[in-house]
């Protein structure tokens, strides 16, 4: 291997190991400065201790849920509507039958749903419901009226023991 | 749906009927499941022995039954000495929507009043005992009164708050009369209360419409209305001076729509004056209540007094979380895919001044009580905690079918 050889090699490398390190310069001001968990997502969780602020915005979403999910299980129309579903078509809510949400039972799921014949979770239960003693129309289990459904059942029965699977 | 999603959807309904076809083997294997030898009617010691068992009660606890004070309660002979037999029925808690709304509602209130049509012997006379209507609506009340005029004997009614805070009343007095009332029956004095009418006003100041007072009334476990029930000075007065010249040995059988002691009081499983109520009864040693609104099998005693809770024809209400008499006997959980399970009308027996209640439920005639704790919504799952709803103040008070 000639001289001038050798020294194109030693360029490419140094060009290599510079093109590295500023690629990783740049991901790490993307990532320090924020614009990674703004643009992309919350790829940035846990990575800093918690502000007291950002805590009570965690509290603040989850009890949006829980107050949305109320009304839906206790059968506000006006809400339905607003957010397009249809829980009943016969009078029903479902608080008529589970008033603070008594027997939802949302820390025994999932497990084997007698009525449904298959394993479910709470968000399948929670459609039976809606299809069968209701009569309205299912709802997709990713949907945000699924999502407070389930946010208020859980949160009403807010320290109860997990009970997974019992029948 | 294609043909990947039928044969999905065929083998979830054999696996459900294999499921099922497990479940009827294994009652048939396991007679305890059902009950053998236990009727449905209200035997006061049995249950008290059933709820020691479950409740973990101790010996202290436990004489009452064994004196049987069933018996002890009805020993007495009736003001003529003879024999007072006869029997009548009770319906309640049919929250009729219009029909158009739901038929269901319908179909199982149709069905209380002809099964009651078709006994044999008659009985006497039924009660009524409150919110034949969901929401007041006049129309549901008349759709009501249409159903119940099928019956071929005299029927008493009492108000639900479901009949009354939409109109305060008018259109149920109207089409019913008034309560409370009283009237004597060989030899037993039958007294019907208004337990519904009084409620604090928490509507006048926010303005609320009529629709929107009935529809945070119509919410059970909601905070808005405040301790509704309740009988009141002036009804306490007229109960008293009602009894006052009955034989202290004499039946006296009381309807209600709430129970008359203190159950739950955040859903208003209470009559808030229950106190100073039994107080006037506490003298007479013969006094049975049976009382609607809980939706579900009650048993109680206090003192001298028999408090039984009835079922409804529209749903079941799950047990509260506490106050559970312990001398109840739950009912077994029901089947929520079946909307005549747990459900039904109740019939009451008087011979020799003893009154037999029996539970005509629906879909449960052999093991209306649960045996196994799994089968039991009191005792199933002692680690539940709840919490009391966030959002009723929240609430519009228009529910579905109300526009």
């Amino acid at each position: 291997m000639n001289k001038a050889k050798t020294e194109r090699y030693r360029v490419r490398h140094l060009m290599g190991l510079g093109a590295l390190a500023g690629a990783f310069t740049l991901a790490a001001t993307l990532v320090f400065s924020g614009v990674v968990r703004d643009v992309i997502g919350p790829a940035y969780a846990h990575k800093e201790h918690h502000q007291e602020d950002e805590l009570q915005i965690f509290e603040e979403i989850f009890m949006e849920y829980v107050i949305l999910g109320d009304r839906l299980f206790h059968g506000d129309a006006e809400l339905e509507e607003e957010m397009g579903v249809n829980l009943s078509d016969t009078g029903m809510a479902c608080a008529m039958c589970h008033p603070f949400a008594k027997d939802t039972n949302p820390h025994e799921f999932p497990k084997f749903q007698e009525q449904m014949g298959e394993f479910s979770t709470l968000a399948g239960m929670t459609n039976w419901c809606i299809d069968n003693p209701n009569q309205g129309e299912e709802i997709d289990v990713d949907s945000e009226a699924m999502k407070a459904l389930e946010a208020y059942q859980y949160w009403s029965h807010d320290g109860s023991v997990l009970n997974p699977g019992v029948h | 749906m294609n043909r990947k999603e039928r044969m999905e959807q065929q083998r979830q309904q054999e696996r459900l009927e294999e499921v099922r076809d497990a479940l009827r083997k294994r009652e048939l294997l396991e007679p305890g499941i059902s009950m053998p030898g236990m009727s449905r009617r209200t035997f006061m010691h049995k249950s008290l022995m059933f709820a020691g068992g479950v409740a973990g009660l101790s010996t202290a606890n436990l004489w009452l039954p064994i004196i049987n004070t069933f018996d002890m309660a009805f020993a007495s002979e009736n003001a003529e000495g003879g024999i007072n037999n006869f029997r009548f029925a009770w319906i309640s808690d049919t929250h009729l929507y219009p029909e158009d709304v739901n038929t269901r509602f319908v179909e199982k209130a149709k069905r209380a009043v002809d099964e009651i049509n078709a006994l044999d012997p008659p009985v006497d006379f039924v009660v009524m005992g409150g919110d034949l209507a969901q929401l007041g609506d006049p129309v549901e009340l008349r759709l009501g009164k249409e159903i119940m005029d099928e019956l071929e004997v005299d029927v008493y009614y009492i108000p639900g708050e479901h009949d009354w805070y939409l109109d305060m009343g008018e259109t149920f007095v109207d089409l019913f009369g008034e309560s409370p009332w009283t009237f004597d029956h060989k030899g037993v004095r039958f007294i019907g209360l208004d337990t519904i009418s009084r409620a604090p006003d928490y509507w006048s100041v926010t303005n609320m419409s009529p629709e929107e007072r009935m529809g945070h009334m119509a919410g059970l476990d909601n905070s808005v209305t405040g301790p509704w029930a309740g009988l009141g000075r002036s009804q306490r007065d007229w109960l008293e001076s009602t009894l006052n010249d009955w034989d202290r040995d004499d039946p006296v059988v009381i309807f209600s729509h709430n129970p008359l002691y203190e159950y739950y009081p955040p859903w208003n499983f209470w009559v808030r004056d229950w106190r100073e109520t039994l107080e006037i009864l506490r003298p007479f040693n013969n006094v049975t209540d049976f009382h609607g609104h809980t939706h579900q099998v009650l048993y109680n005693e206090i003192d001298n007094i028999r408090l039984i809770g009835m079922l409804a024809t529209a749903w079941p209400w799950p047990y509260a979380p506490e106050g559970v008499p312990p001398m109840t006997r739950p009912m077994t959980r029901v089947d929520p895919g079946d909307h005549f399970d747990g459900l039904g009308w109740d019939l009451m027996t008087f011979q020799d001044n003893r009154v037999e209640h029996e539970y005509m439920m629906w879909r449960r005639r052999d093991h209306i009580f649960a045996n196994r704790p799994e089968d039991n919504a009191v005792t199933k799952n002692p680690s539940i905690k709840l919490q009391p709803r966030v959002a009723d103040r929240m609430w519009t008070g228009r529910y579905r079918g109300t526009d």
